[in-house]
């Protein structure tokens, strides 16, 4: 298994242009790319690859691309999202911290291939250290010509800013980090209009996550065939799986998709603290639906895991072992989704404080029974029929948790209390 | 132009015609809270949502642009099912206080609960408090518990009256409206906010618990106050008394909107010092008399030694708040039955902006000057006539209105008044010069008769009598036409139409017009 993106994170200052330059073939994708590439080469090279987004809704990123329109005179923008705030996400931060010239030579490739000369780095108010990092990088990439005008001695030129946010999870939905960077409130936007013919002020934008953008290199450098044959067959590639909750080694992993679940948690994470029963698995992030112990050996990949009734998001996954209350993990994140979501759709304002009051109430010891029905009555009437994706993703786990723990809440109904005893109440 | 099919229907829309749209055209029905369409689209409150084949979610009919061979439906199950989903998530922390909400009615809320809601509640938990009616603005209640966050108001503050002191605060389910520190809800179409919102939120502190909407009828009319000639409704309870005004849709003059001076000008028609009775000076005080009796005194005040008309030394001071009609008529009295040509009027200039407000605090000083109530053919104008005072050669002046009053100098016109052998004034109400005069003829304000005003650009309106006129008080078109009676000089009209029907043959800019082309958006004369 050869990892690529997190090949050099253990290398001393990893993060420095130095290192970066010296491993080898640091700066040479560029190079390679503006020098013997068009645009439309490495647009068709990415597509051919089969990069999927790495942000959670797996969009093969040169198809989203190829949207931008071309010579259109006016400004293009490329956004990064780097707002990494799924509960269980933080594998960007990891590529910021300890490789952020991998992220930056990315970028300025994607750039050349789509007409872009700004891009925007949107970055989790949270991640204030990082952005330090990034910022520091970007500095030494300007020293070295890397970024600035006339990079390289062609006629392309390339500006990088980071933004940071105020720390809100739904400026990481597209259209609300756009409309962050213009400075208004981080509200989505209504589409149509689609950001690659309207996006930032306006104008034809591609925005893709910090990982996304870090694969890119290694496809320019290695070439798509060679990225093809990692993975699986739609499903390429290696990437990087957070591993949270109740393991030994929580971490990041770089894996190729397509490894099993099982593997993950029990070889690269050590398997379960105490060697406890494993009760259930978060594999995506917070807002992809929960399996059980017995469903770990499905393969994670974008297929498998949305056979499984679940996704594979942003590789997050958050383990659980049998000390797990399952009604508090419902509290837990439906808390999370009530504070976070904007509050302009009436079912996401309105469902996810509904949901939330519900299940912390049940797990109080005051549910009664026919709340379980209401509560998926709630989630089908929130799920799809919203501007973005944040009121399906406060509907998700909670469908998970009564499809596979409905058990669970009918037992706290009953006893009217939590059965755990080390639970807490919200 | 595509062709889709809504509902089994098939319909042909203009490009780029949206699904909300195509359907309200074609009188199907779609449930909708935050799409106004005078706004922006902002396709947050989710009620329109509508099923498109194809399509793998439901869409929001507001923001989806018609698609050759589109097959949409309205009401299927899974419609109406999201739709339920909205009104309940709406509905589950409204504090259902509609017995005591003034919206009801005219709430889009309790109609669609009654259309597409679910008649019993799921939700036991505690309902959100927010605050409860304070003022928002001058003119404008807030009741933040009943809010829908549908953001018109706040669309309505950015893009309409452009003064944007209105937005959403905090974030989820604390999300509120409310105006940024320092600032009220004051600009000079406020009020509009109280149309759009679509529930007992933003109501007028003017018209909330007046009269329950139910028991009013509205008269469609023209807000008198400026040349603008914004399209109202008159709002009536009982034939007698007027509650509010609305604006009424006319893209050509207001779109949907009109200023708050000119919605809330209904109560200079209630106030206490309208004129309701014929005056007539004696010594000191004016005393009422009957119509035959100030008629007849008047018909000898504008004779001369002779018993004819003192043509040349009466002066006629017409009103830009007259209609067309009365405009006609008063021009025709002057210059046949008067013989004179000594006609001319004025109007009082105020604040005007970019929107609907214009500079001239009248409803028709554009049909005025079609009426020719300017001085012709030697005829002298208001300040040759005021001049004409201090030399004699004015003796005799017929005032209508008190427009004169706005002019610089109009405290020195009223001091030469005294000089004048003869005052008449006809006005709606009391006013310094109405004091003034020997004669007082009390007339009918706009809401208590027919006739037409032309606008600033030249479009002819019509108006309606919502209300009877008060006490003894006559429109002017009445009392000029008995006048010229009790003259001698017959001017029979039945109808405000019919005269309408003679300037079209005396006028040539108005050849066209007839009441029945007017109908309710007005016709152009150019």
């Amino acid at each position: 298994m050869e990892k690529y993106l997190t090949k050099n994170f253990d290398v001393p200052n990893s993060e420095t242009i130095k290192a970066y330059l010296n491993r080898g073939d640091g700066y040479k994708a560029v190079e390679k790319a503006l020098k013997e590439m068009t645009p439309e080469q490495i647009i068709e090279e990415v597509k051919k690859s089969g990069l999927r987004g790495r942000g959670g809704a797996g969009f093969p990123a040169g198809l989203k691309w190829s949207f931008m329109p071309k010579d259109n005179g006016k400004p293009k923008y490329i956004c990064c999202n780097a707002d990494e705030s799924e509960p269980g996400t933080f594998k960007d931060r990891q590529i910021i911290e300890r490789d952020p010239h991998q992220l930056i030579e990315g970028l300025i490739i994607g750039a050349y291939a789509m007409g872009v000369n700004t891009v925007y780095i949107y970055i989790r108010g949270e991640y204030a250290s990082q952005a330090k990092i990034l910022q520091k990088a970007i500095d030494e990439a300007y020293e070295n010509r890397y970024l600035g005008k006339n990079i390289l001695g062609t006629d392309f030129s390339i500006d990088i800013y980071v933004h940071r946010g105020g720390g809100a999870y739904i400026c990481g939905e597209e259209t609300g980090l756009m409309e962050s960077i213009e400075g208004n409130k981080g509200q989505p936007r209504k589409k149509p209009p689609f950001p690659a013919g309207y996006g930032v002020w306006g104008y034809p934008t591609t925005i893709n996550n910090v990982e996304t953008f870090s694969h890119v290199s290694h496809i320019i450098n290695k070439g798509a065939d060679w990225f093809k044959g990692i993975g699986t067959e739609k499903s390429t590639g290696n990437t990087l799986f957070g591993v949270s909750g109740h393991v030994k080694r929580p971490g990041v992993y770089e894996l190729p998709f397509g490894v099993s679940l099982k593997e993950i948690i029990y070889e690269h994470a050590g398997g379960i603290r105490n060697d406890n029963e494993l009760k259930g698995v978060i594999p995506g992030g917070s807002s992809t639906k929960i399996l059980t112990d017995s469903m770990i050996d499905v393969k994670m990949d974008y297929d498998s895991l949305m056979q499984a009734g679940s996704s594979i998001g942003t590789g997050a996954i958050i383990v659980m072992d049998h000390t797990t209350c399952m009604v508090r993990v419902g509290c837990v994140l439906s808390h999370f989704y009530r504070h976070e979501t904007c509050g302009q759709c009436t079912q996401c304002r309105e469902g996810t404080a509904w949901m939330h009051q519900i299940i912390s109430r049940i797990e109080k010891g005051e549910g009664e029974i026919e709340d379980l029905d209401i509560l998926l009555d709630i989630a089908s009437n929130m799920e799809g029929n919203t501007i973005c994706a944040l009121s399906d993703a406060a509907a998700w786990p909670v469908q998970g948790l009564l499809r596979h723990f409905r058990d669970e809440f009918e037992e706290h109904i009953k006893q009217k209390r939590c059965p755990f005893t080390d639970s807490f109440l919200v | 132009m595509p062709t889709f099919t809504i509902d089994n229907k098939t319909i042909t829309v203009d490009k780029g015609t949206t699904i909300l749209k195509a359907a309200l055209e074609n009188g199907i029905k779609i449930p909708h809270f935050c799409y106004y369409e005078k706004l922006s689209i902002d396709g947050c409150c989710r009620m329109c949502l509508v099923e498109v084949e194809k399509m793998p979610k439901l869409t929001i009919a507001c923001n989806t642009t018609v698609a050759d061979d589109m097959v949409v439906h309205t009401h299927s199950p899974k419609v109406m099912k999201a739709r339920a989903g909205v009104m309940e998530f709406q509905l589950i922390n409204h504090p259902l206080d509609c017995p005591i909400c003034d919206q009801a009615g005219e709430c889009r809320l309790q109609e669609y609960c009654f259309e597409y809601g679910v008649p019993h509640s799921r939700f036991k938990e505690e309902k959100r408090k927010k605050k409860k009616r304070f003022s928002i603005g001058e003119h404008i209640v807030f009741d933040e518990d009943r809010c829908i966050l549908c953001r018109r108001c706040v669309r309505f503050c950015r893009e309409i009256s452009k003064t944007g002191e209105v937005a959403v605060f905090s974030r989820g389910d604390r999300s509120y409206i409310d105006i940024y520190p320092g600032r009220g809800l004051n600009n000079k179409y406020s009020l509009c906010t109280t149309d759009i919102c679509p529930v007992g939120a933003l109501t007028s502190k003017d018209f909330r618990f007046k009269v329950r909407v139910w028991f009013l009828t509205e008269i469609e009319s023209i807000c008198p106050e400026c040349s603008n000639g914004c399209n109202i409704k008159i709002c009536v309870r009982n034939n007698n008394k007027i509650y509010r005004y609305l604006p009424r849709q006319n893209d050509k003059v207001n779109d949907t909107w009109m200023c708050d001076g000119g919605r809330l000008s209904y109560k200079n028609i209630l106030s206490e010092d309208r004129l309701t009775q014929p005056l007539v000076k004696s010594g000191d005080k004016q005393t009422p008399v009957k119509w035959d009796e100030a008629l007849s005194i008047i018909a000898k005040g504008f004779k001369g030694k002779d018993g004819k008309p003192d043509g040349p030394h009466i002066g006629g001071i017409a009103s830009p708040h007259f209609t067309n009609e009365e405009g006609f008529v008063f021009q025709r009295f002057m210059r046949d039955a008067l013989e004179t040509n000594n006609i001319d009027f004025t109007v009082i200039k105020g604040y005007k902006d970019d929107m609907l407000i214009k500079e001239e605090k009248a409803a028709n000083p554009r049909g005025a000057k079609d009426m020719t109530l300017s001085p012709r053919n030697g005829g002298l104008s208001i300040s040759e006539m005021i001049r004409g005072i201090s030399t004699g050669d004015i003796k005799i002046l017929y005032i209508i209105g008190s427009d004169l009053m706005g002019l610089e100098e109009g405290e020195m016109i009223l001091d030469s008044l005294g000089n004048l052998d003869f005052l008449v004034v006809q006005d709606t109400h009391v006013s310094a010069l109405s004091r003034k005069a020997d004669v007082v003829l009390p007339s009918a304000t706009f809401a208590e008769k027919d006739g037409t005003f032309t606008n600033i650009n030249g479009i002819v309106q019509r108006i309606r009598k919502a209300v009877d006129p008060p006490g003894d008080s006559l429109p002017d078109w009445k009392i000029i036409s008995r006048l010229s009676k009790a003259m001698g000089y017959v001017m029979e009209y039945n109808s405000p139409e019919e005269i309408m029907n003679e300037i079209a043959k005396e006028i040539p800019a108005y050849k066209d017009v007839n009441y029945k082309k007017i109908e309710n958006q007005g016709i152009s004369v150019g």
